[in-house]
């Protein structure tokens, strides 16, 4: 019992970040209609940011570097190559992007090298103690700064400007633009933000209990793909919903793997994948995506 | 038909000069088009599908390039200000906002998030305070439901909320694409009046309509635009009295040669492949989408091997009833029978299988694959060949295929496409497409076809082109054909007995002599005698 519970509470840590993630991911492909490949490599270039400055600047200044180089490379993205290519087939788009993400990816790689980096978080690998349960400092402290985001967020998209018109370019864009919403600007706000989330998600990812930072936190990152897919393409509460799910399926058959050890090895790698199939069986446009209605 | 409008004299607001349109480079869409809109006037734009309307909006309103349309000559300018070149948020900074044709509110957001949207692009807080002020002002409805999804109001309030949000912006000219389609009578003359108060507050209104009743109703000065040019202009109200205006949009009086041509030969008995016609019967027929009644009560009858034509103005409940026949949509009363047989309730291929085939308003072949590829596809009903023995090609399925080819191209023949079917069907001009489609119907060897706007959007060559091969198919297969139809010459050349509906009700059924005589037809269509 306390196993599960330990288990559950890491898994919705981990689902925690993994739904910041997937907000980056349903943010663009609202504002843009992009599938957004390179996700993964631009929260890779928040976190070495980090881990490259955090030494001469500090962990909370190295951090504010971070998240906003990962927000000026993902605007960068939109405003350089997308941009130019706005219209174009989805595939086409989301193909552009898995370049992308090879290019920024070999180059952090080779920057990286051999170095461990870390991020100089100020939790390091303290552990607390929660009436008998044992979980990461960092763990906590990244769900608690994942509600707050989210929160924030949610805020922004319901009452401000900036949502209004981000749900209305989203909804229709050409309506949209013929009521003065700037398309452009949107699509960069969208791109920007998703980029900053991924930063934190990214410091998050890359502290305690994993090893630092390293190409694999890329890698890692694409944990949050079956999260947005589940959630269903278009949906902010099925990004949340869908990195919860994923994250507490991901932290379960971890931890359970050697009772499960007929379905072999890596079931942690391959069990998100197997739900996100799952859950597309019954319902093909996610827990909460908009269907797809055509008109005869 | 030239009377000199009065008010050009003074400097316009909105000036159109020599405006020619293209699309992707090739299809010519506006030429050479002249259009002013004086100070403080409310101006219609009136005009058949196809003939340009739309793209003369998207021109002013710069969205051209997002449809891969591009102004080749001309200018369009606001008070002196160039509009061409701006992007559309700077247009609309500028002064000029469009309510988009089917009013695309924004039915995730509020009422009150949709007014804000529009008020995104107003100068500062102040104004949108105003702006918003007056929208209340002018529909109380939209203050009561402002916290309420705008998905769940009604088409009127849709609409009325769709140019509230335009509105908030505080326009000195107001874009308005087609804003009686679909809505009920009252609900448009209400629509009418609140154009011509927020005229009298100082907005200049320019209305793109094909309901011209209501359009020449309100405005002062109008343009009726025909095939990309501007071919009649001038004072709404003596355009309303002109006989010219009045053939265009009923027919009457239109070229009666293809009929007299088809009554003197025989009906020719069909080649015994098709299926034999059968008469439809639609009993008191009502189709409701949530709360709004889009067929009330309709019923007709289509004798078999006759030229049925279903007509009426936008929004009628045409496409729904062929929707219903073709099983697309459920009805919700009433029944529809073919050869006795009831065909409510039945899936779409199973109703195709019952001999009933249908084409698109909106082309829809496969526009990479050949003709001939296209009219094979719609012959897999009658095609036995499993898919191993198609793909070892066994000699079985070798002979089949040679068999079905002869077909296809005897039915392309008949449609005056037998030169087209090697051709790829993204490289085929409009008209021949629209006729790809009336042939990929036919090879179904249908007994009933139903056609649903075949001639839109045509121009007077193909239209003909088309009246001409269904009136050969009439006869050559003796099947009985319903045609749901805009254009009221096209019908009334063809068509045996016409059905007129309106706001979803049945007004006159008839021959088309009767029916175009009808006063009520009349009044649908133009709204005559009502001022």
């Amino acid at each position: 019992m306390n196993q599960f519970l330990t288990l559950l509470l890491n898994g919705l840590s981990l689902g925690c970040i993994y739904a910041l993630i997937a907000i980056g991911f349903v943010v663009v492909f609202k504002a843009t209609r992009v599938l957004n490949f390179a996700h993964g490599s631009i929260l890779l270039l928040g976190a070495y940011v980090v881990g490259r400055t955090h030494e001469s600047l500090g962990f909370w200044l190295a951090a504010l570097c971070g998240i906003a180089a990962a927000a000026i490379a993902a605007a960068l993205v939109e405003l350089v190559i997308m941009r130019r290519v706005r219209g174009a087939d989805l595939g086409t788009l989301a193909i552009l992007t898995l370049g992308v993400d090879i290019l920024m990816l070999t180059e952090l790689s080779r920057r990286i090298g051999t170095d461990v980096l870390t991020t100089g978080a100020p939790w390091g690998s303290d552990v607390v103690e929660v009436a008998g349960l044992r979980i990461p400092e960092s763990r906590v402290i990244a769900a608690g700064v994942a509600v707050v985001l989210v929160a924030g967020f949610a805020a922004a998209f319901k009452f401000s400007d900036w949502g209004i018109a981000m749900r209305s370019a989203a909804e229709d864009g050409e309506t949209a633009s013929l009521m003065g919403i700037r398309l452009s600007r949107v699509a960069l706000t969208a791109w920007a933000l998703a980029g900053a989330l991924a930063a934190i998600a990214g410091l998050f990812l890359a502290s305690f209990p994993s090893p630092g930072i390293d190409a694999q936190v890329g890698l890692v990152a694409l944990a949050a793909i079956p999260a947005w897919v589940l959630g269903g393409f278009d949906s902010i509460p099925g990004a949340i919903v869908g990195g919860l799910i994923i994250g507490v399926v991901a932290s379960m058959s971890a931890g359970y793997q050697n009772d499960l050890l007929f379905l072999g090895r890596g079931l942690g790698d391959v069990a998100p994948y197997a739900v996100m199939l799952l859950v597309l069986l019954v319902r093909p446009s996610g827990l909460f995506g908009s269907r797809e209605v055509t008109r005869v | 038909m030239s009377a000199a409008p009065s008010r050009q004299a003074a400097a316009p607001l909105l000036e159109v000069r020599g405006l020619s349109v293209s699309y992707a480079g090739a299809v010519q869409a506006l030429d050479g088009v002249d259009v002013a809109v004086p100070d403080g006037a409310i101006v219609a734009v009136l005009g058949n599908n196809g003939a340009g309307k739309s793209t003369l909006l998207r021109a002013i309103s710069g969205m051209l390039p997002a449809q891969r349309g591009a102004i080749d000559a001309g200018e369009i300018s606001l008070a002196g200000l160039r509009l061409n070149g701006l992007d559309p948020a700077g247009i609309v900074r500028a002064g000029v906002v469009q309510v988009p044709e089917g009013r695309r509110i924004f039915t995730d957001l509020t009422v009150e998030e949709n007014l804000r949207a529009g008020g995104l692009a107003a100068a500062d807080r102040a104004a949108r305070a105003k702006a918003r002020a007056r929208v209340y002002d002018l529909f109380p409805i939209l203050r009561e439901r402002r916290t309420q999804p705008a998905g769940l109001m009604s088409g009127g309030e849709q609409q009325m909320l769709a140019i509230g949000r335009a509105l908030m912006a505080s326009p000195r000219l107001l874009l308005l694409d087609e804003p009686s389609l679909g809505l009920a009578p009252r609900i448009v003359e209400q629509i009418g009046e609140v154009v011509q108060e927020i005229n009298r507050q100082g907005t200049s209104v320019l209305l793109v309509e094909q309901n011209a009743a209501m359009a020449l109703r309100v405005s002062e000065l109008a343009f009726v635009l025909e095939v990309g040019r501007v071919s009649v202009s001038g004072r709404s109200e003596e355009l309303e009295r002109s006989e010219e205006i009045r053939d265009r949009y009923l027919g009457v009086g239109a070229a009666r040669e293809a009929r007299a041509a088809s009554a003197a030969s025989a009906p020719a008995v069909g080649d015994g492949r098709s299926a034999a016609a059968e008469e439809l019967v639609v009993d008191g027929l009502t189709v409701r989408f949530g709360g709004i009644s889009a067929l009330t009560d309709v019923s007709f009858r289509v004798a078999a091997g006759t030229t049925h034509a279903l007509i009426g103005p936008n929004g009628a409940g045409k496409s729904t009833c062929l929707n219903v026949l073709s099983g697309v949509y459920a009805a919700t009363e009433g029944r529809v029978l073919y050869g006795g047989q009831e065909i409510t309730g039945l899936r779409p291929h199973r109703v195709a299988a019952l001999g009933v085939s249908r084409t698109f308003q909106n082309i829809s072949l496969s526009a990479g694959e050949t003709v001939e590829e296209n009219l094979l596809l719609a012959r897999h009903r009658l095609t036995r060949a499993g898919f191993v023995s198609a793909g070892l090609r066994l000699p079985g399925a070798r002979r089949e295929r040679a068999r079905q080819l002869d077909r296809v191209r005897e039915i392309a023949a008949l449609v005056g496409l037998e030169d087209r079917l090697r051709q790829l069907v993204r490289t085929l001009p409009y008209g021949d497409r629209k006729r790809v489609e009336l042939a990929r119907a036919l090879c179904a060897e249908p007994g009933l076809l139903l056609l649903d706007e075949p001639v839109a959007g045509m121009t007077q060559e193909e239209s003909a082109a088309m009246a001409r091969a269904i009136e050969v198919v009439r006869q050559e297969l003796g099947i009985s054909i319903l045609v749901v139809e805009h254009d009221m010459g096209f019908v009334m050349s063809i068509a045996d007995r016409v059905t007129v509906l309106d706001f979803g009700r049945l007004i006159a059924d008839g021959p088309p002599e009767e029916v175009q005589r009808d006063p009520e037809v009349l009044r649908a269509y133009l709204g005559g005698g009502e001022r």
